[in-house]
């Protein structure tokens, strides 16, 4: 059963600088929601990173392909949405489950249900991973 | 412009739905439409001309001419269903708005309006490559989920099952021998979760999978019903919460179903108070192609049940 949702970012009261990477078309921000920031010495900031690495990506790409046996030549980048390729919920989980075996890591159910876009799925990885090595 | 009794304007060339009395609360509709069988063009933009501009990008954005098919089907068939129920008067599928709630799960945004009372019509939506449904109740959310039932899975069953079921469910799977079928009853246990979550709908974060059981509970209601009623006697289905023993889970009625030999589908249904606990579920089951044909399938070959105590 497919279902799409916008992208929504989680932020925690504790994070620090609003970045944004300056490279086009790897950061892809459909929708942000956020409640109305205070300028005020240690209030709430959002913090957004849209820097996965390619490889980390391109990993994806090929386990997302695999789980929906998309032809080769299929076009499938960071942009593509897991909804419009055709992937319904259990090719969702699997492609999940495909991404923790690959990259050792272990997605929570709420993370996983934010996942609209390949690209999102490559940055929860590289956070994940990141988390597990700091 | 008074939308709301837009009868006969807004398109000549359809002929206009076969109108239905709204379910009773006690009873469950499914509407399903199968792609393949619809191939006609021009009936398909009819279809196109029924929904948002917005529906209409979704669609476009989709990749490849058969999920785009998919996805406005899917639209039309929502529309189109929705519209049948006689209100007070016929709604046009093409004026119906829908909105999303708190946690994504799409219901019909009834306008407000002087005299005009919305109807407490829930509806919930699945679909595979094959098969698009629908599922309709009054008063009572509802939830359904279908799979293909030769869907094969790319990950170990029971390793899928022991990331994402709960212990006693993956019990039950490693206990089946047969490869074959283990994996059915994977794919149908699958559904049944799938739809109970949909069905509560507060996202698949607020109730993880892992977090309730179903199983299959021999019922002995099969003594008060004669022989010749249209009661099913499978086993009841059960949904059992791990992480609240006083239950919300008792709630829910659950109904597994293979559908037009091809498909399991499961329907899961908050319980009406006025129907009662043990009241079976009184299901309705058509196939359709909107504007075409409409068929009861109920009671034939093409609705086995295969859990819950359902009434056709």
């Amino acid at each position: 059963m497919a279902s799409s949702t916008g992208i929504s970012l989680k932020f925690s009261p504790l994070s620090t600088s609003f970045k944004q990477n300056q490279v086009p078309g790897i950061c892809n921000v459909n929708s942000v929601r956020f409640p109305s920031l205070r300028m005020q010495p240690g209030s709430m900031r959002l913090r957004v990173s849209c820097a996965a690495k390619p490889e980390t990506l391109e990993k994806v790409c090929g386990i997302v392909r695999k789980q929906l046996a998309l032809p080769e030549d299929s076009s499938v980048n960071g942009e593509s949405k897991f909804a419009a390729l055709g992937a319904d919920s259990l090719d969702t989980v699997e492609i999940v489950m495909g991404l923790e075996e690959e990259f050792g890591i272990s997605v929570e159910e709420d993370s996983a249900q934010h996942i609209a876009t390949v690209q999102d799925a490559a940055d929860l990885i590289e956070k994940l991973v990141e988390q597990k090595s700091a | 412009m008074n939308i709301r009794c837009f009868q006969r304007n807004f398109s000549a060339a359809f002929p206009p739905l076969v109108p239905l009395q709204l379910p009773s609360p006690m009873e469950t509709h499914l509407w399903y439409i199968l792609p393949d069988e619809v191939k006609n063009s021009a009936l398909l933009n009819q279809y196109s001309e029924l929904l948002s501009p917005c529906e209409r990008e979704s669609v476009s954005r989709m990749r490849g001419d058969q999920l785009k098919k998919r996805a406005l089907l899917a639209r039309a068939l929502v529309r189109t269903t929705i519209a049948r129920y006689q209100t007070n008067c016929q709604m046009n599928p093409r004026s119906l708005r829908f909105r999303k709630n708190l946690y994504g799960k799409p219901e019909v945004e009834w306008r407000n309006e002087d005299n005009f009372n919305p109807p407490p019509l829930h509806f919930n939506i699945s679909h595979t490559s094959a098969m698009i449904a629908c599922g309709v109740t009054v008063n009572v959310p509802i939830g359904i989920d279908i799979e293909e039932n030769q869907r094969r899975t790319k990950n170990n069953i029971i390793a899928f099952a022991q990331r994402y079921f709960s212990p006693y469910e993956v019990k039950v799977l490693t206990a089946i021998s047969d490869p074959e079928v283990q994996r059915q009853e994977f794919i149908k246990l699958w559904t049944l979760k799938e739809a109970y979550v949909k069905a509560l709908g507060k996202g698949f974060s607020a109730v993880p999978f892992k977090t309730f059981t179903i199983r299959f509970r021999d019922t002995t209601m099969r003594k008060f019903h004669p022989p010749e009623s249209s009661v099913s006697e499978e086993s009841d289905i059960v949904v059992e919460s791990s992480e609240d023993p006083t239950d919300p889970a008792k709630n829910w009625r659950c109904a597994l179903l293979e559908v037009a030999g091809s498909h399991y589908g499961a329907i899961c249904v908050e319980k009406d108070r006025i129907a009662g606990e043990n009241a079976p579920m009184k299901l309705t089951v058509w196939k359709t192609v909107p504007f075409v044909e409409d068929v009861c399938v109920s009671g034939t070959d093409a609705v086995l049940v295969l859990g819950g105590i359902i009434e056709q």
